[in-house]
């Protein structure tokens, strides 16, 4: 919560790093709706090109995420060899499950 | 015609007749209260400072009478001292007439700052014999006995200066004795303006008031010894001092000629209220145009929120099929930030059979991408199921359509396809929210496998649920618009829709209706399509 409090709605924050071994995490704190998709996309689609083959998507700090979020998610999941959605929401996580994508984007925990 | 009625959302409308009212309101009630304020503040700062400068001017006015108390005071021992001299000379010379007018002489006559105008000495013990000695014009003293005789045996007595005045008369004196006890008493008389009427010099320190001075506690006319104006009793603010002369007392009343603490602080009340007043004007005037503004703002943002509505009524079916035994209704609600289209659609699609297809369907994003792949798809959808293609199939080939990885776009789809006479359902999900199954005053989602969302993958399969549907039932499609709130799990809305919908309505139209409108959030910023199926049993 402390997260979701110093990341007021709306304001999007974005980390990447890339760890050597082909992997590259996205730390993602804010509201994701249809504009910060897009940010998001922006930042991170470099990223993705150059390298990794393994990405992982932190959304700890994600309170809200729309179906653009998601479809970017997935957009991700066809470039990479292998994607992991690092502790979503539960509400988060029983959108992606609603939307039958459970099997595509690996979640954890 | 009729259908677009039916697609028409009537809690829009609703909302945006309200808002239509709150604007018909008279909207500038705030602009005159900022005036109203503004003046009545203003009011109150020139009424403390009016009131503060009238302090002031009274408290200097007090200072000034103060002054000219002083200044009388202060002219008691040039009147005292030469006639306390000379009783005591004619005392020592037994009376002397000559060197008693040897010694007034420089002290009488007219101008030059000389005292007196006539100075003569008597002797105290038979004051009736008249002067012995008379200096300058001609006694006054003498030729009034009856005033003379008691004022000469009460000065006999006094140790002090005795004042008389002889006011009556072409020529006006103010008479002075002193004695002294002693055997001799020395007068002296000032003569006064016969008119009472002696203006302040202009080199005097007291340029900037008027007074009166009167002979003892009196301000009669028949008591004034002199004033600065010809108008007798002074005007205006002004303030009266007593000061004691001699045994008697001067009665001094002063007043203002003009603002004694200068102009500025007389017009300052003057300058606050007309600055107040403008300002207050002023604050009114802008406030005013920021309520026209903000009322400008409003209608043009329902302005193109009213033009996205319309475009999306055009891209979304004009009429619903009617079918015998069937009711069908729809509706698509704009998010509250509905300035441009969306991608949630519904569509109703006759088959042969006495077969309908509902379909409703969202595609991510906003505006007119998200617009063209929905409008693109519904017709997709359209052909291939009137070529006979089952909801599986239909949904499998939809993956050629459209790709995530090269639109960055994807698409959740519902396809129910209905058999009116059997009421068999068969319900086949692409990542969409389930059905509502309302009967017999329950209600349960029609949960079926969900396949991904249409995009997602090319070669996804999905496979359908059939279900058979009560006599009366409804059977409810809708997108997450309809049940989706910021920070709740979504099976919280889900479950708030089933709750809602289990009450009965006579229509399917007023069940859709009321479901809208007590589930959407008004700030919900997703649109919403919802599309529904009852049979009329």
């Amino acid at each position: 919560m402390g997260e979701l409090d110093a990341n007021p709605a709306g304001r999007l924050t974005v980390e990447i790093a890339n760890d050597g071994d082909g992997s590259a995490i996205v730390i993602v704190k804010g509201d994701l709706d249809m504009t910060t998709t897009e940010e998001l996309e922006a930042r991170v689609d470099p990223v993705i090109q150059s390298s990794s083959d393994r990405l992982v998507v932190d959304v700890s700090g994600v309170g809200f995420a729309d179906s653009s979020a998601i479809a970017l998610f997935v957009r991700w999941a066809s470039l990479v060899r292998e994607i992991e959605i690092r502790e979503p929401s539960a509400m988060l996580r029983r959108v992606i499950q609603r939307m039958g994508l459970a099997d595509r984007l690996e979640m954890s925990p | 015609m009729e259908g677009l009625a039916v697609a028409r959302s009537p809690v829009g409308s609703e909302r945006e007749a309200a808002r239509g009212r709150g604007a018909g309101r008279w909207p500038f009630w705030l602009a005159v209260a900022v005036l109203v304020v503004g003046l009545v503040v203003t009011a109150v700062l020139a009424l403390v400072s009016s009131g503060l400068y009238a302090r002031n001017e009274t408290r200097l006015l007090e200072l000034r009478a103060r002054d000219v108390g002083t200044a009388l005071t202060a002219a008691l021992p040039s009147i005292q001292t030469p006639l306390a001299s000379a009783a005591e000379l004619a005392e020592a010379t037994d009376g002397s007439p000559a060197k008693f007018r040897q010694f007034m002489a420089p002290l009488v006559g007219r101008g030059g700052g000389r005292p007196f105008v006539s100075a003569s000495l008597w002797r105290a013990s038979d004051p009736g014999q008249g002067p012995l000695t008379v200096v300058g014009a001609p006694s006054a003293l003498a030729s009034r006995k009856e005033e003379a005789q008691p004022f000469l045996r009460q000065a006999a007595t006094s140790s002090g200066l005795s004042v008389i005045g002889l006011l009556g008369g072409p020529s006006p004196r103010l008479g002075y004795a002193f004695s002294a006890r002693g055997p001799f008493i020395a007068y002296g008389a000032s003569a006064l303006p016969a008119d009472r009427y002696a203006p302040v010099q202009n080199s005097s320190t007291f340029t900037d008031i008027d007074y009166a001075l009167y002979l003892g506690d009196s301000t009669t006319r028949q008591d004034l010894l002199f004033a600065s104006v010809r108008q007798v009793p002074l005007s205006g603010r002004r303030r009266t001092v007593r000061v004691p002369f001699g045994d008697t007392a001067f009665t001094v009343t002063v007043a203002a000629r003009g603002p004694l603490a200068g102009s500025l602080p007389q017009r300052l009340p003057w300058a606050i209220a007309i600055v107040g007043v403008l300002l207050s004007i002023g604050a009114a005037a802008l406030t005013a145009r920021l309520i026209e503004r903000r009322d400008e703002n409003r209608r043009l943002y329902r302005e193109q929120r009213g033009i996205a509505q319309t475009l999306q009524n055009a891209l979304l079916p004009a009429a619903l099929p009617q079918l015998p035994g069937m009711q069908t209704s729809a509706r698509y609600e704009a998010g509250a930030e509905g300035v441009e289209v969306g991608g949630d659609w519904y569509d109703l699609i006759p088959l042969g059979g006495r077969r309908l297809l509902l379909v409703v369907g969202d595609v991510s994003g906003r505006g007119l991408k998200a617009a063209t792949m929905m409008v693109s798809l519904r017709f997709a959808i359209h052909a291939y199921a009137v070529q006979g293609d089952s909801p599986a199939g239909i949904l499998a080939k939809l993956s050629d359509l459209v790709s995530v990885s090269t639109d960055h776009q994807l698409a959740t789809v519902l396809c129910a396809l209905v058999d009116v006479d059997t009421r068999k359902v068969s319900v086949t999900s692409a990542g969409h929210l389930p059905p509502l199954l309302i009967a017999n005053g329950a209600s349960q989602f029609v949960e079926s496998g969900v396949g991904p969302p249409v995009g997602v993958d090319r070669h996804a399969s999905y496979s359908s649920t059939t279900i058979s549907a009560p006599a009366g039932a409804t059977l409810l499609a809708f997108t997450d618009g309809l049940v989706e709130r910021r920070g709740e799990n979504i099976d919280i809305g889900l479950e708030r829709l089933r709750d809602r919908a289990s009450t009965n309505h006579a229509t399917l139209d007023q069940l859709i209706t009321r479901v809208v409108e007590e589930l959407r959030d008004d700030a919900a910023q997703d649109d919403t399509a919802i599309a529904g199926i009852r049979w009329v049993s």
